[in-house]
């Protein structure tokens, strides 16, 4: 295209094939990972769609927010005297229950409602490398719940001057990360499990809350009627994982929970069943799902 | 074969697909989408082989897969996701490197006509931009092998014209191998190269639209009057004839000609219509050999 001498000119550079490099399969993974989880907390997207991931994300930090600022502002508090690292857990089980209700389906449902699910599949994705970048996204997600504040609360102690002692640090740290693991593997495995079955958000929300509540109530009510023994409250899914994250900072919770008379190893097969458990319904609703209509 | 239970979906589905445009043809539940779904490797066969870019689909899929672009026939996508973040997703899941998964989503959605529109959420989009939009994700990572599906469903006669052009100039100047599936005719006639034609879930007809409309050889006759007279004549000299109606097919024949004109006189007929064989697309369609 030509125009004036030293004027602009329009170069109509048509279609270019494109020669360059390009990533390997596995980077599919990483990238719809990625992808999700900005999904699940409502980045890149509308202000509605950031108001619940935000408030569950103030309801999980508050209670560390608290204690670094009690802790900062009144002179010799003693340190014990707030929040413990064990008991954070079971203070923040509302907004795990929110995130993993209301929140993490976002990562599966619309994907089989959108028909996206078949977009996915039909490029270097093959129904397993689409569970893994959905896990991976769920439970990154969940981790900045269940690890975050902990994490936030120790580096303030720590930089206040109120931490453990410099031997401790270390192995506080790892308690930390594996309370964090093990509670958001439960609560990822239990969303995409629920998840599984519809696409539609509404139903996996209310499934999920049925799912962590109901059994609670049941089964307490059997063990203390009918003597039932204390192991069905395995079921009791929120508790069982605050149980475990007690135990894992080495605390004892006295509030006379069934699950509180069991073994560890007993409270930990038992997370791990549930977390084996969660993901492998899912994997096998998967397996079959119809993906390509 | 591919069976859906007792259902069969596809069986005696044998046909090469080469290079260019090829249009799958049939009517709705012919097994046009299970056939790209089984290229894709999305589906499992019973039995049978396939081969797609030189791989079987069941065990290459994902490296497979990579150089394949595909529009589903579905309208249904993320509706509060712009144009060009849905298009440059794609494009990464495709393994483009980001940078060059942004320049192609927008380089793709100037190319269909949305340059202006690309930074619109799809949910607000009509179903014309909407197949834009797929068929914008389906080469933005410059594949070897496109698949459309049902690509003008739902289009106005406009947009249908301005969609058919698009794919034409798709398969013809920018190297990408395109399989369209359409049930309308004349969509496969204006932008194919090569067509197969699926019914029942078996492949009616499978070839080049050149050789479909070169047909048999020989004449077609359409007279207005006597022509079974003038079939008797005709093949009392030697020639092939199949009469339907008032229309003659003659096989190929030195004087053929001269015996049409012969005949017609000597019966005094009026001849309404004297060709070479030849064939539609819809002759072969509808089963029918003229």
């Amino acid at each position: 295209m030509s125009a004036e001498p030293g004027g602009a000119r329009l170069f109509d550079l048509g279609y270019r094939g494109y020669d360059g490099g390009r990533e390997r399969p596995a980077r599919a993974i990483a990238t719809l990972a990625a992808f999700s989880a900005r999904r699940v907390l409502g980045l890149g997207r509308g202000g509605r769609h950031k108001v619940l991931p935000a408030i569950t994300l103030v309801i999980a930090f508050l209670p560390a927010l608290v204690s670094v600022a009690f802790s900062v502002i009144v002179e010799d508090l003693p340190i014990d005297d707030l929040i413990s690292y064990g008991e954070y857990t079971f203070i923040i089980g509302s907004a795990l229950a929110v995130f993993t209700s209301l929140i993490a389906p976002e990562a599966l449902c619309p994907d089989r409602r959108s028909g996206m699910l078949g977009l996915y599949l039909a490029g270097p994705l093959d129904r397993n490398r689409y569970l893994v970048s959905k896990g991976i996204a769920v439970f990154a997600v969940m981790l900045l719940i269940t690890a975050g504040p902990l994490l936030f609360m120790l580096t303030a102690f720590v930089l206040a001057g109120h931490g453990p002692a410099a031997g401790d640090a270390p192995v506080l740290l790892l308690r930390i990360v594996a309370s964090g693991i093990v509670t958001a593997l439960l609560y990822a495995s239990l969303s995409m499990a629920v998840s599984s079955f519809t696409t539609r958000r509404a139903a996996a929300a209310v499934a999920t809350i049925l799912l962590l509540f109901v059994p609670v109530s049941v089964v307490r009510s059997a063990i203390e009627s009918t003597g039932a023994p204390n192991a069905l409250d395995l079921l009791s899914f929120p508790f069982v994982v605050a149980e475990l994250s007690y135990r894992i900072f080495g605390e004892t919770p006295d509030d006379g929970a069934p699950v509180e008379a069991l073994s560890t190893a007993i409270v930990a097969g038992g997370v791990a069943a549930a977390i084996a458990a969660g993901f492998l319904v899912c994997w096998l609703r998967y397996r079959r799902l119809e993906a390509f209509r | 074969m591919k069976r859906y239970g007792r259902t069969v979906a596809l069986a005696g589905l044998d046909a090469d697909i080469g290079p260019g445009i090829t249009g799958l043809l049939g009517s709705n539940g012919a097994g046009k989408t299970t056939f790209i779904s089984l290229a894709l490797g999305l589906r499992s066969r019973e039995s049978g082989t396939l081969s797609v870019l030189g791989h079987d689909p069941a065990v290459a899929g994902i490296q497979m897969r990579a150089r394949i672009g595909y529009s589903p026939e579905h309208h249904d996508l993320p509706s509060e996701l712009a144009a060009t973040d849905l298009v440059r997703h794609l494009a990464e899941m495709h393994l483009l490197p980001r940078r060059a998964a942004v320049q192609r989503a927008n380089d793709a959605l100037w190319l269909v006509g949305l340059g202006e529109e690309r930074f619109r959420p799809v949910g607000t989009m009509s179903t014309g931009q909407r197949q834009r939009v797929k068929l914008a994700s389906a080469i933005a990572h410059d594949p070897e092998l496109v698949l459309l599906d049902e690509p003008t469903d739902g289009l106005d006669p406009v947009q249908r014209t301005e969609m058919l052009d698009l794919i034409r100039r798709i398969g013809t100047e920018f190297g990408m191998h395109i399989v369209v599936s359409s049930h309308h005719l004349e969509e496969v006639e204006r932008v194919c190269d090569a067509v197969v034609i699926v019914e029942g879930g078996e492949v009616v007809h499978a070839g080049t639209l050149a050789d479909v409309r070169r047909g048999p050889e020989g004449l077609v006759v359409e007279v207005d009057d006597r022509a079974e007279e003038l079939a008797a004549l005709l093949t009392g000299s030697g020639f092939e004839v199949t009469v339907d109606g008032a229309v003659l097919l003659l096989s190929a024949g030195d004087g053929v000609h001269d015996a049409v004109r012969d005949a017609v006189a000597d019966l005094g007929i009026g001849l309404r219509r004297l060709g070479p064989r030849g064939r539609t697309l819809e002759d072969v369609y509808l089963g029918v050999d003229r």
